[in-house]
């Protein structure tokens, strides 16, 4: 029976993993600068953080809460995991950074910026840091959709080596911050059941 | 020499993002790429930006410019032979 | 379940539909060369644009004059329809049709050229914006294309198109369709010409593929689209199947943003999958379409993982067809695997253009003679994303 093994939850004013929020005071306006405090409240110690995008920086930050909460060993490489996230505003957050790097005034084209203008880049920094070799996708939705997000989580299933998922709505764009990510995992027996209500209950706790 | 030095090393910190990192801790001498700071492909193409922006030298090919960008060292001694601005 | 492809259309920089598209392959007439269409102080690097302006390609779809559309929904409209048609489509109308389309730059050139526009107090132009998103991409071309009861749109960059197809074919294996039509849509965008050449991965001569002096990609537009279905779907419809999609996979690459592994390690595991899946030994396969995009990385990385998929001394038939097309980037996919599946029917191995030297550190040369040494049962055909993102799909005779 797939269940909801951890699951997290990045917004403008919350921090929560596994329904308990997390005892962080931030100490800036929503916005990049929360995702640096709480990049240094988890001690993640991983310095390429900083080169990310936002989107790649909230989802990161979404998926390392619940890889450690479940102990997940990032130094073997893994072909049974697979990771899928989807959102509304692709990479538009960082598109307009790049966009303002090739603005005629001052034309100094950034290859770093570059880099982030695909949405798809946070399931690759994720694979990056876990050592994770399975599936990988990106879906653009009009909004957070709990039924799509389980069409998307099935498509990863339905792999033959795949045992868990993990999956996600990483919306980011202009300092704001809907970030939801959660492993599904095929056969468990902890966690809560895998269906469209608890996915709708733990977005909009 | 000193000044550029310093002024570059600032520069690399802001244009690759290299938080918690001070002038500093970087050694002028030490390699910049796979050891030292550890800087990877992406890092040389944006220091072949920072070039141009900062000192108006055009590098371009990436090749030639692993010798360049060694050190802090090789890159403020090409730039105070190279430099436009 | 047995996934059939019952239809199929495309377009590129070797013109509009599936024989113009096969006359140039068989001719050796490559689409790259100057820039037409995109503004851009960029204009000397070669690119694959397909041979029509935005304006004609709004005549031919038949798009009224004052309705805002994109040049990607432009394109991915005509491959779409061309698809639909060889599938029967309104003939005989499948009971649950899904629409999934891979796009990164939607309507972003809309956007671009209007960017100065909508930052400005003038808003006449405010309305493009809407037409800039990857969704509304796929809405357009649905709503001129026919009814779907799901629509879906999937952004990974160069493996979009092969995902789409994956996830289609996924969504007919597990029951949730019988009929899915998949593929992806990508025009070229000062945005991204840029940005690759920030990257200076770009050649600025026409690419060469598996080269030893290659020196980077030409990038190019398209859109294809294939129309999958069951086996059930096909007889209830009456349409005769063209093919299988026999095995498909994706796989990480967990390597580095943008560049792939040294030794292919994402390639491997992509074309493992997929070759198990289709219950295939290496040995079955009669051609391989590699990614091939020309870059050092690439063709080394890709050309290691062949070596360690079907052995040093026995890689099957492989070319890039990206020095005729160009980089398509996100239709990479569903152009190239048109290309394959016509490629498997007319029993004939697309040339690898613009090949002269051989790679020092590969055991094999891309294919340079358009005669197979057997008919060919199965083809392979390779896309690999940023991300790490890699898809091989397997496409068979019946």
């Amino acid at each position: 029976m797939k269940k909801i093994t951890a699951y997290s939850r990045i917004t403008d004013s919350l921090v929560i993993l596994n329904g308990k929020p997390c005892e962080i005071t931030f100490s800036c306006e929503p916005g990049p600068g929360r995702l640096a405090e709480i990049y240094r409240f988890l001690e993640s110690g991983y310095p390429k953080f900083f080169k990310m995008d936002n989107l790649s920086k909230a989802g990161f930050l979404a998926s390392e809460m619940v890889l450690r909460s479940l102990h997940y060993d990032m130094e073997s490489p893994d072909e049974s995991t697979a990771v899928v996230f989807a959102n509304r505003s692709s990479s538009l957050d960082n598109d307009k950074r790049f966009q303002e790097t090739i603005s005629r005034e001052d034309y100094f084209p950034s290859p770093a910026v570059f880099v982030y203008t695909l949405p798809n880049i946070v399931t690759g920094e994720v694979a990056i840091r876990n050592k994770i070799l399975g599936e990988t996708s990106f879906f653009i939705l009009e909004s957070f959709d709990a039924e799509k997000m389980m069409i998307f989580v099935d498509w990863a299933f339905a792999s033959a080596g795949t045992r868990r998922v993990l999956c996600g709505w990483t919306e980011y764009l202009d300092g704001h911050c809907d970030v939801l990510v959660m492993m599904v995992e095929k056969e468990s027996d902890q966690g809560v059941d895998y269906n469209k209500q608890n996915i709708n209950n733990i977005y909009i706790t | 020499m000193e000044t550029l030095i310093l002024d570059l090393k600032k520069q690399i910190i802001e244009a690759l993002n290299l938080e918690d990192i001070t002038p500093d801790d970087i050694d002028t001498n030490a390699p910049l790429f796979v050891e030292g700071l550890g800087l990877d492909s992406i890092d040389a193409l944006e220091l072949i930006v920072l070039m141009e922006k900062q000192y108006g030298i055009k590098l371009e090919d990436p090749g030639k410019s692993k010798e360049i960008f060694r050190s802090v060292a090789t890159m403020a001694d090409y730039i105070s032979k190279n430099r436009k601005k | 379940m047995k996934v059939y492809v019952t239809g199929f259309g495309i377009i590129s920089a070797l013109g509009m539909g599936a024989g113009p598209t096969l006359g140039a392959l068989f001719n050796r007439q490559s689409g790259v060369g100057p820039l037409r269409w995109l503004e851009t102080m960029h204009s000397h690097l070669p690119c694959a644009e397909v041979p029509f302006s935005t304006q004609e390609l709004r005549n031919m779809a038949g798009v009224a004059q004052d309705k805002i559309i994109t040049r990607t929904a432009l394109m991915g409209i005509l491959a779409l329809r061309e698809a639909l048609e060889m599938a029967l489509w309104n003939e005989h109308k499948p009971l649950d049709p899904v629409l999934i389309s891979g796009t990164t730059v939607g309507g972003m050139e809309n956007s671009e050229r209007f960017f100065m526009d909508f930052i400005s107090p003038d808003t006449s132009h405010d309305k493009y914006i809407l037409a800039h998103d990857c969704g509304v991409c796929t809405q357009m071309i649905a709503d001129h294309c026919g009814h779907f009861d799901m629509l879906s749109t999937l952004s990974t960059a160069c493996s979009s198109a092969a995902n789409a197809l994956i996830l289609a074919a996924d969504m007919i294996r597990t029951g949730r369709a019988s009929t899915a039509v998949a593929g992806g849509s990508e025009c070229l965008s000062r945005f991204h010409l840029n940005g690759f050449n920030t990257l200076k991965i770009l050649d600025k001569d026409p690419c060469r593929p598996f080269d030893n002096t290659r020196a980077g990609l030409n990038l190019g537009e398209g859109a294809a689209y294939l129309v999958l279905e069951s086996e059930e779907s096909a007889k209830a419809r009456g349409v005769k199947p063209i093919c299988l999609l026999s095995g498909y996979g994706n796989a990480c690459d967990a390597y580095h943003q943008t560049a792939s592994s040294p030794e292919g390690d994402g390639a491997v595991l992509s074309m493992t999958k997929a070759l198990k899946e289709a219950g295939l030994s290496p040995q079955q396969i009669d051609y391989v379409n590699a990614h091939g995009t020309g870059t050092a990385n690439n063709d080394e990385s890709e050309g290691k993982a062949l070596m360690r998929m079907f052995g040093a001394d026995s890689v099957p038939p492989v070319s890039s067809t990206k020095a005729f097309t160009g980089h398509t980037t996100s239709a990479a996919g569903s152009v190239e695997a048109v290309i394959s599946i016509m490629a498997l029917l007319h029993d004939f191995l697309p040339a690898n253009l613009n090949y002269s030297n051989p790679m020092e550190m590969l055991s094999f040369i891309p294919v340079t003679d358009e005669k197979p040494l057997r008919p060919l049962s199965h083809v392979m055909t390779n896309s690999f994303g940023f991300g790490g993102n890699d898809t091989t799909c397997i496409f068979s005779k019946i």
